[in-house]
């Protein structure tokens, strides 16, 4: 206690102990400045990519304050094995009295020897992104989708229901059933035999002599009586002309359609042996769908890249529950300047031997502060790989989210030996073409939307593979020396879909359909015949059922008009006349 | 490790002050509970070190709550962000967000501002309750520890000859 008391409040060694101790940190910073700002960079970007980011080398400089990057790789999280972006080399001029002041202003930023879609030496970590199996597997099933087999014959036969023994059938049954029915009604028909009696007997009544009044009375009722009989028959002779002309309407068409049986069956076979057509749709898109998506990440690099990065980094709902990583919040005020900023940039894109310099102006995610957007710009004529390049755009991030637009026109670029599939089955390489491309994209609130055309030129497609669609499609390839692509851009900023189509899917469909056709030509010939055969023993059945109807009409016809005439005899005038006659004879003689 | 956790078994058998222990364990823990790369470490280092504060106890304690700190993050991150989304205090940190002295201190960090919050807000129970450990140490429990088999066994290995050798 007493040692405790001669003891002072101070230690006056630790005030040493601490200038020491703040003297290592700072030195051991120092030295290390590199070391720490490079791991932090990989940390932050990584956050920001969603995968892993590498860098090979940091160098500072104090004056005037610059910062080097060097062999940046950025891991795509959709395909970790690739980079989505490697950077060769990274170089900014730094302001000092805007850093001090806490804001992170670059006057000039030069980027050099960017490069898109590069594999990398071993994959990336991702942190939250597709697996490489779901990728592959998706894949997988586009060209599934396509890999079909030419279908045989007999397939075809099992599945297509053949109407040319359906219509025999019919037929048969059909004519069996007017048969029939002629039958019950030609029964009711007057005879030959009776026509004659009543021909007789109206003669009889109309010719004999009258006597008196009374008999006159009497034969117009016979007559009446006779007339009845006769409606009743006429009616029956009606029924069956109308009976012969239904049966004879319903076996001419069952002839007409056993004439038409055997084609349209055959046309049905066809159709079954030509391939599905969703999956002809796919072609242009499977084909050229990983290349075109493969260009589109220069187009879209803009978007792709920079945007989800600045988004991210503005965005102060995310988590961060990692030690020591947390949420930066931003307070700052409506007309404050940024904290980050880019005055000009000049990025440095290499395409093989090709450089193409793209000028930027106030990158920043703090656009609203700045009150202008990120603008970018390129140009280059007369390059080794493309007669002419134009690409203009803007972006900007504001309160009510991601807004920006592009557009570009590329005109002779010379493409060489590129890859189109490398799979086993189906192996296709653009030899050689010339392109032309130019459209235009816009980003709405997070949504892409824009489109563009892609017209290759001087097109030879070298394309092989072991089975019979591959060796047809390859065939088909060979044979195209023109081609234009129409691309539709859509989907969300961070995946883009491209949807694209051609005159491709046609050509190539009709080739695979006529080829399809062609391999089953012989059976389809004997097909042809044996339903025709068919068809033809049944219409020679038929055919003299046909005559016999149009005999019947006629027969029905004559009767018909002999009832009608019967009908229209007149008792009246005739005996009353004779009567008269009688009566004045009486009278001139008395 | 050996030798430092000796130091502060001998400081706890010692007369060094009690209080000068329980200091000891809040600025550790505070120290140990924020992001280590602050300016206000800075500063509980300097007070660590030019106060009479035990610094085995300071840096056994900076030791093991940088251990918790790895648990309490989430609730660091909850309390900070809350905090700082906090529109009350918006024009706050509005006015510190624009002074270059303020933003050194990173108070804008959910991490940073929740831990220390929570360290400034455990201080006087765990100063308290450190004191009343140390005390009752003194009074009860080391004549009792001693005795204890298994202390006596470790009296017999290398750290009790560490701790022996401290003692002089």
């Amino acid at each position: 206690m007493t040692k405790q008391l001669r003891q002072s409040t101070i230690r006056w060694p630790g005030v040493g102990a601490f200038f020491i101790i703040i003297a290592l940190l700072v030195g051991f910073s120092f030295l290390l400045l590199d070391t720490i700002i490079k791991w932090t960079l990989e940390s932050s970007l990584g956050t920001l990519n969603r995968a892993e980011v590498n860098i090979e080398s940091v160098a500072h400089g104090w004056v005037p304050l610059s910062l080097t990057v060097s062999g940046v790789q950025v891991t795509d999280p959709a395909q970790p094995e690739n980079n989505r972006v490697v950077v060769n080399e990274l170089r900014g001029d730094l302001d000092l009295g805007e850093l001090l002041v806490g804001r992170v202003i670059f006057d000039q930023l030069n980027v050099t020897g960017i490069r898109v879609n590069q594999p990398r030496r071993s994959p990336g970590e991702v942190y939250t992104q597709l697996t490489k199996d779901e990728v592959s597997q998706a894949a997988s099933e586009r060209w599934a989708s396509l890999k079909m087999e030419l279908p045989s014959m007999d397939d075809v036969m099992a599945q297509v229901d053949l109407q040319t023994d359906i219509v025999i059938e019919r037929a048969k049954t059909n004519l069996d059933e007017q048969k029939q029915k002629l039958k019950q009604t030609r029964d009711a028909l007057p005879s030959s035999e009776q026509l004659a009696e009543y021909e007789t007997k109206v003669k009889e009544l109309l010719d004999g002599d009258i006597e008196s009044a009374t008999e006159l009375a009497a034969r117009r009722e016979q007559l009446e009586a006779l007339k009845a009989r006769f409606r009743a028959d006429r009616d029956s002779v009606k029924a069956f002309k109308t009976q012969v002309e239904t049966a004879k309407e319903i076996v001419q068409s069952d002839i007409s359609a056993l004439r038409q049986a055997p084609e349209e069956d055959l046309q049905k076979i066809k159709s079954f042996m030509s391939f599905d057509a969703t999956g002809l749709e796919n072609i242009t898109a499977l084909i050229f769908g990983e290349q075109i998506r493969s260009w589109s990440k220069y187009v879209l690099l803009a978007y792709e890249q920079l945007a989800p990065m600045l988004q991210r980094a503005d965005d102060n709902t995310e988590q961060g529950p990692l030690r020591g990583e947390g949420v930066w919040f931003t307070f700052m005020e409506a007309n404050a300047p940024p904290e980050f900023l880019v005055r000009n940039a000049v990025t440095e894109f290499a395409f093989g031997e090709t450089i193409l310099d793209v000028n930027w102006q106030n990158i920043t995610h703090q656009h609203t502060q700045l009150g202008q957007p990120t603008t970018f710009q390129a140009r280059a004529d007369n390059s080794a790989i493309w007669d002419s390049f134009n690409l203009t755009g803007e972006m900007a991030l504001k309160d009510n989210g991601f807004d920006a637009r592009q557009q570009w026109q590329l005109k002779g670029a010379k493409l060489n030996d590129i890859g189109l599939s490398d799979r086993a089955e189906f192996m296709a390489t653009m030899a050689a073409t010339l392109l032309d491309s130019e459209g235009s994209v816009a980003v709405r609130n997070g949504l892409l939307d824009g489109d563009a055309s892609v017209r290759l030129a001087e097109l030879k497609i070298n394309a092989s593979g072991d089975s019979r669609w591959a060796e047809l499609l390859s065939q088909a390839l060979g044979k195209l020396n023109r081609l234009d692509i129409r691309t539709e851009i859509g989907g969300e900023l961070t995946a883009p879909t491209l949807s694209l189509n051609s005159d491709l899917d046609r050509q190539l469909g009709d080739a695979l359909r006529s080829t399809a056709t062609d391999a089953a030509q012989t059976k389809l010939a004997t097909l042809q015949q044996d339903l025709t055969a068919q068809v033809n023993a049944v219409i020679a059945d038929q055919s003299p059922e046909l005559a016999g109807l149009v005999d019947l009409e006629g027969l029905a016809s004559s009767k018909d008009a002999k009832l009608e005439d019967l009908l229209k005899s007149q008792l009246e005038d005739k005996l009353k006349d004779k009567l008269k006659d009688r009566l004045l004879k009486k009278i001139g003689g008395g | 490790m050996l030798t430092l956790l000796a130091k502060l078994l001998k400081a706890l058998n010692s007369e060094t002050g009690a209080w000068a222990l329980a200091f000891a364990f809040v600025l550790g823990m505070m120290i140990g509970f924020t992001p280590f790369w602050r300016v206000h470490n800075v500063l509980i280092l300097l007070f660590a070190l030019i106060f009479r504060v035990n610094l085995s106890a300071f840096i056994v304690s900076f030791l093991v709550c940088t251990g918790i700190a790895y648990l309490l993050d989430p609730v660091f991150h909850s309390v900070g962000s809350a905090w700082l989304s906090s529109e009350s205090w918006r024009g706050v940190w509005e006015g510190m967000y624009s002074s270059p002295w303020w933003r050194i201190t990173q108070f804008h960090h959910s991490i940073t501002l929740g831990s220390l919050v929570i360290s400034l807000a455990l201080a006087p129970f765990v100063a308290v309750g450190s004191y009343f450990i140390v005390v009752n140490y003194r009074l009860r429990i080391q004549k009792w520890f001693l005795k204890l088999k298994i202390v006596q066994a470790l009296r017999a290995n290398k750290f009790w000859a560490i701790y022996s050798d401290l003692r002089g």
